[in-house]
């Protein structure tokens, strides 16, 4: 067959059936990908890989930049009908749940961004990691988790999981001795977030990648808080790395997408679970999403840039209590954040004076931050967990986890930091209680 | 998807082995709980794929008919051995059928075995303790010729782990540890 009749990945050939041999005749080898287009090469810079890495330009008409593959299904030839009888279907175009060259584009630059060797786009970060860890767990499996996570990954442990006759033991992702305290004989996975929400802890992960190996067990971590310029945490050991896509990696506030990257071994397991799960990303908001990861380091360096100013501001302002933001000595993780983080980034978590209802009376007077849950948009996004993110928690539940009174989280923009700083300083004029006496 | 098995995976995986040896290494593990008269329960143990954890949540109970003093409460070792045998080689035989390009349309085993008591008895015969011989039919129907499922066969028993314990001898290392109960 002519490569040219090839519709997927010309590298990807089935395996050999020998009639009449044993299993060590088969030849074919796991190899990265799937690829559309040549392999992305892994040394290029970040910025370089952004730009470059996975994104095809239109062979019929020479337009630059990937097409949008806005399409569901494809024509099959035989090469097609060979490949989902040999099983390398997803080296192949069949049906767009199953890939599309939209996705193939997306799932390379992330990828080379990554340094992993395959990638899947998700419909959301919730459909990845419920794809990942499903596909990492088997029947009466455990899990051993974060007990801050993201809300939703804390239901699927919390809800799901028991009704798959599945269980999970959440413990601070602090305290390495009691993680490993809660590893079991039917222990398969180990689940954290690189940086937590909203206290931003930094996790040890090269310590945990060591414990996981030590017992057998895959680690996974959700790096949505740490982007790859930021960390690339399957450089520290971990098997598999998820990102809610829908905050740095697209950076606009303007889609939801999620992914996971790793070994083709594993992504290869993964990718049964996305067929059967269902959660594919739509073909225009991959072309999205790629547009978005083109400038993901540079936005980051502007994300950097301003979150360090204003926190910097914050830290001095005598109506800030406290200010977390892992780049500033002040951070109780500054030394690990600067052993495993490349660059800040524009989440900064900090505590008003007054508490949480000098926090309220702090959003209503900015100007600029909108008042929204999510982060890594263009713009920034401001919230307060007690009302929020951790609003079913008592105040106690939430101060276990390090949210005391007056905590706002903020995710930064990359608006000019003199704005932001003149936009919060005006605000925090207006939060001191004995102001509000005026008018009482 | 030929017969159900990936053959593209089961090709990667052959070649990741023979490349990292350690990733074809399993280890297994089992425990037996006495519950009752002839009935007990087995549980499996978590097994290992290579270097990776796999959870084995699964259980079932093993007895002997009324006639042997037991309740009938589920299958023999008997059987079990021979299930365990039988389906091992049905593995190696769908495996090996997959790998050539065979698509099966069914595959049946069917296994007999005759042993003689006598020698669990410790009655002074010259009858062996085992089973002397199992007999076996496998039919299946695909679209492979009578003498490539012959060779099929003959392959599957060659390469079946469960099958060459059988034929050859296996070293079976016990240690009994106990406790003297008196009340
Ligand atoms: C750390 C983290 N993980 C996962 C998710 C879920 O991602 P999505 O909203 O794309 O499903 C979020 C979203 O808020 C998140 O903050």
């Amino acid at each position: 067959m002519s490569i040219s009749n090839i519709r997927g990945d010309a590298h990807s050939a089935g395996p050999s059936l020998t009639t009449g041999k044993w299993l060590n005749k088969l030849e074919r080898k796991r190899q990265t990908g799937p690829l559309f287009g040549t392999a992305h090469a892994h040394e290029l810079g970040m910025s370089t890989r952004a730009v470059h890495a996975g994104t095809n330009d239109d062979p019929r008409t020479g337009a630059v930049g990937t097409p949008i593959y806005q399409t569901s299904t494809f024509v099959l030839n035989d090469d097609q009908y060979d490949s989902v009888e040999g099983g390398y279907a997803r080296d192949r175009f069949i049906y767009t749940r199953y890939g599309n060259p939209s996705q193939w584009a997306v799932q390379e630059k992330l990828a080379a961004l990554e340094g992993a060797e395959s990638a899947i786009v998700f419909s959301s970060g919730m459909a990845a990691i419920t794809a990942t860890v499903l596909a990492m767990v088997d029947k009466g499996a455990h899990v051993v988790a974060a007990s801050d996570l993201y809300g939703g990954t804390y239901n699927l442990f919390n809800q799901e999981f028991p009704t798959l006759g599945m269980s999970a033991t959440l413990v601070d992702s602090y305290d390495l001795e009691a993680i490993e305290a809660a590893i079991q004989p039917n222990t398969q996975l180990l689940y954290f977030e690189v940086i937590t929400n909203p206290v931003l802890k930094v996790v040890d992960i090269p310590r945990l990648a060591d414990m996981a190996e030590r017992h057998n067990i895959r680690l996974v971590v959700d790096s949505t808080f740490a982007p790859p310029p930021v960390m690339r945490p399957l450089e520290h050991g971990v098997d598999l790395v998820i990102h809610s896509a829908s905050k740095y990696l697209n950076g606009h506030s303007d889609l939801i997408a999620g992914v996971t990257a790793g070994p083709r071994k594993l992504i290869d397991q993964i990718w049964p679970r996305l067929l059967n799960y269902g959660g594919s990303l739509d073909p225009h908001a991959c072309f999205l999403l790629e547009r978005g990861l083109k400038t993901l380091p540079i936005r980051m360096r502007a994300h950097e840039a301003s979150a360090t100013a204003l926190a910097e501001f914050l830290e001095s302002h005598p109506n800030v209590e406290r200010v977390l933001y892992p780049m500033l000595p002040s951070h109780p993780d500054h030394a690990l954040a600067k052993k495993l983080m490349d660059m800040g980034t524009g989440n900064v978590t900090f505590f008003v004076k007054g508490g949480d209802e000098a926090a309220l009376r702090l959003l209503d007077h900015l100007k600029l931050p909108k008042q929204a849950t999510s982060l890594g948009g263009v713009e920034s996004l401001i919230s307060l967990p007690f009302n929020s993110s951790q609003a079913t928690m008592t105040s106690r539940q939430r101060a276990e986890i390090g949210i005391d009174p007056g905590c706002v989280r903020l995710s930064v923009g990359i608006e000019d930091a003199d704005d932001l700083i003149a936009d919060f300083g005006q605000a925090l004029e207006h939060i001191a209680p004995m102001k509000e006496a005026k008018y009482a | 998807m030929r017969n159900n098995i990936p053959t593209a995976a089961l090709s990667e995986f052959v070649n990741e082995v023979a490349e990292n040896p350690e990733e074809g290494m399993m280890s297994y593990g089992i425990e037996i709980d006495w519950e009752s008269g002839t009935r007990s329960c087995t549980q499996t143990k978590p097994m290992l794929v290579g270097p990776h954890k796999v959870s084995r949540s699964f259980s079932w109970k093993v007895d002997e008919p009324r006639q042997l003093m037991g309740n009938n409460h589920g299958p023999n070792p008997q059987e079990l051995l021979l299930s365990g045998l039988g389906s091992c080689m049905m593995v190696a035989f769908i495996a090996g059928a997959t790998a050539e390009g065979i698509q099966l349309e069914s595959v049946k085993i069917d296994f007999d075995g005759e042993l003689d008591l006598r020698g669990f008895m410790g009655l002074n015969t010259n009858s062996t303790v085992g089973f002397p011989k199992i007999n076996y039919k496998i039919h299946a129907a695909g679209d492979a010729t009578p003498e490539q499922f012959e060779e099929l066969h003959r392959k599957a028993v060659a390469h079946s782990p469960n099958a060459q314990s059988f034929i050859n001898p296996v070293e079976l290392n016990g240690e009994m540890i106990s406790v003297q109960v008196s009340d």
